[in-house]
């Protein structure tokens, strides 16, 4: 009886704790959406009122009037999948070849590809800005997304996936006729779908995010991302409302890729250490 | 001809080659050239369009040396990745085994924790500078209503330093919660059953237990975010910009400002060599131990 009672006591203070850490987490977001909808001259009262009087949309006109809002989530959704497609495709085959193909030079060239994930962007950002600018690749789509492209991570996490498939299935593809580039595409690269859904879900969340890059390669305010476009923003004006309609506009999107993907959230970051 | 082309290479150990050379190429022109190219570029005066003195030769690290502000920005971002790092770790620690168990309450409790990862560090930013608003937030409003009046949190130098990491923290412990927890959930439990008969308290069972049998999951956590947080930037640049008077003014923000904003790109080099340094000393030092642990 004792010991149920303690129990019971337990229980409830630990649900105590979490609750409170949740709370920490929900009711800053919760604020930012209430005063999204909240006309200017409420957001700057004192002392702040919890639930709005007005509910307006002024905020969400306005930021489309200050930025160029519609561009700027254009830039980022080409950024986002111009940097996971094409790219998902091309770690996808070199992870394949590592893991199931014996080739020499195999070790040396997988080294290398481990050994660029130890270099911290930062320390190659000038070199590599000067590098995208000399290739005339400033300001444009590809200088966003090229240097991207291969991602060590990536081909990383695949080629454990291919590594736990077992030796028949190529054996059969090839019995079949199929191209060494057919077992590939059509047998092994379905069996793997998870960790691809994974690497495009992690991919797209963090090309949305990114902040550094954008910001040193492009300068024209119609190449800026919605991220980039609303630091800049924020960081040269004073105006709450506005700045708390793009914070929503750039969180909900991600939001609903967290809600439908949560599995491939949660699933790459145990395995990659997602950087934060 | 063609034919002979095309069974070359067909063979799976040409076609490999096929497979990895997208990535390897562009692994080469885009990530180790510039790693090459940043120790050349530390030692020219020169702008984007590559103008300027030229070569200079160690000129840009004697500047750097005597350059009171990136002494400055170093001390800021050891002293960033020394009071984040730990107080992530531990506030991941202490919620992985409150929610180890796979219950609905833990479910929805892991779920929570990890939605700001998703947001970007700038809708952070905006949220938080709101909350902390030195006139209008709420934060500020609750505290003096407690008795605290007119606390500045945006704009302190001893305060603005410590909002920053609580953001980080904030921001991202649902990364160690939800690595931890997956770890602690692959501990045997026999061990705690066996545990638990010799009436070991659930405290004693979490550090005698739990805490050994997840210690390489501690160090890849430890190892990843102390990387991560001495490269902070995003919330730096969309919060503070590095003010008050430098004080959250990090070695990466810095690089940027030098480079990026007085376009002086061999000395934002010279200055990045030191991030690249401090990294790669964590790095050596973390491998050397766990071949030493290896080895005994």
């Amino acid at each position: 009886m004792h010991r149920k009672i303690k129990g019971a006591v337990s229980y409830t203070l630990t649900t105590l704790l979490l609750a409170f850490v949740g709370l920490l987490i929900i009711v800053p977001m919760i604020w930012i959406v209430l005063c999204a909808f909240r006309p200017q001259t409420e957001i700057i009262r004192y002392p702040p009122s919890y639930f709005p009087q007005t509910l307006t949309l002024e905020n969400f006109i306005n930021i489309g009037q200050k930025i160029k809002i519609w561009t700027y989530i254009r830039n980022s959704v080409i950024y986002c999948l111009g940097t996971t497609i094409p790219s998902v495709f091309l770690n996808a085959l070199a992870g394949y070849a590592f893991a199931r193909i014996d080739f020499k030079g195999k070790h040396f060239l997988f080294i290398l590809v481990l050994a660029t994930m130890m270099i911290p962007f930062q320390v190659i950002m000038v070199p590599l800005f000067l590098e995208v600018y000399k290739l005339g690749m400033y300001d444009t789509y590809a200088g966003l997304i090229i240097p991207n492209l291969a991602a060590a991570i990536s081909v990383f996490m695949i080629r454990a996936s291919f590594a736990g498939l077992p030796k028949e299935l190529e054996e059969a593809g090839r019995l079949d006729g199929l191209s060494e580039f057919g077992i590939f595409a059509r047998i092994m690269l379905p069996l793997i779908k998870p960790t691809i859904v994974t690497v495009i879900v992690l991919g797209i969340n963090g090309a949305w995010n990114d902040l550094m890059w954008p910001l040193l390669v492009t300068t024209d305010t119609s190449m800026r991302t919605l991220t980039n476009g609303l630091a800049m923003f924020i960081n040269g004006s004073n105006q709450h409302g506005p700045s708390f309609a793009g914070a929503v506009i750039s969180i909900v999107p991600m939001f609903i890729l967290y809600v439908f993907g949560q599995k491939y959230f949660v699933e790459g970051t145990a395995t990659s250490g997602l950087k934060g | 001809m063609n034919r002979g082309l095309r069974s070359y290479w067909s063979k799976p150990s040409h076609a490999a080659y096929l497979f990895v050379a997208p990535v390897i190429l562009l692994l080469l022109v885009f990530r180790l050239l510039p790693t090459l190219a940043s120790f050349v570029c530390s030692f020219f005066d020169m702008n984007m369009f590559l103008e300027g003195r030229g070569f200079v030769g160690l000129d840009n690290f004697a500047e750097a040396f005597r350059d009171k502000r990136l002494w400055n920005s170093l001390l800021v971002t050891v002293k960033f990745a020394l009071v984040e790092v730990p107080l992530q770790m531990v506030v991941g620690l202490a919620l992985a085994a409150l929610l180890t168990k796979n219950t609905v309450r833990n479910r929805l409790c892991r779920a929570v924790y990890f939605m700001p990862i998703v947001c970007s560090a700038t809708a952070v930013a905006i949220m938080w500078r709101m909350f902390l608003h030195s006139n209008v937030g709420i934060m500020t409003y609750w505290l003096s209503q407690m008795g605290w009046q007119n606390v500045n949190f945006l704009n302190s130098v001893d305060i603005t330093f410590y909002v920053i990491v609580f953001m980080s923290v904030w921001r991202s412990f649902g990364i160690s919660t939800v690595i931890f927890v997956s770890a602690m959930q692959a501990v045997p439990g026999e061990l705690y059953e066996s545990a638990e008969m010799d009436g070991c308290s659930k405290l004693r069972q979490f550090f005698n237990i739990t805490l050994p049998m997840i210690r390489e999951n501690i160090s890849f956590v430890l190892i990843t975010r102390l990387i991560g947080s001495l490269q902070v930037f995003d919330l730096v640049f969309s919060t503070t910009s590095g003010g008050p008077n430098y004080s959250t003014e990090t070695l990466v923000y810095y690089t940027y400002k030098r480079a990026f904003s007085e376009h002086r790109m061999g000395y934002g080099s010279a200055v990045s060599m030191f991030l690249f340094v401090l990294i790669l000393l964590i790095t050596v030092a973390f491998y050397a131990k766990l071949y030493r642990e290896k080895d005994a």
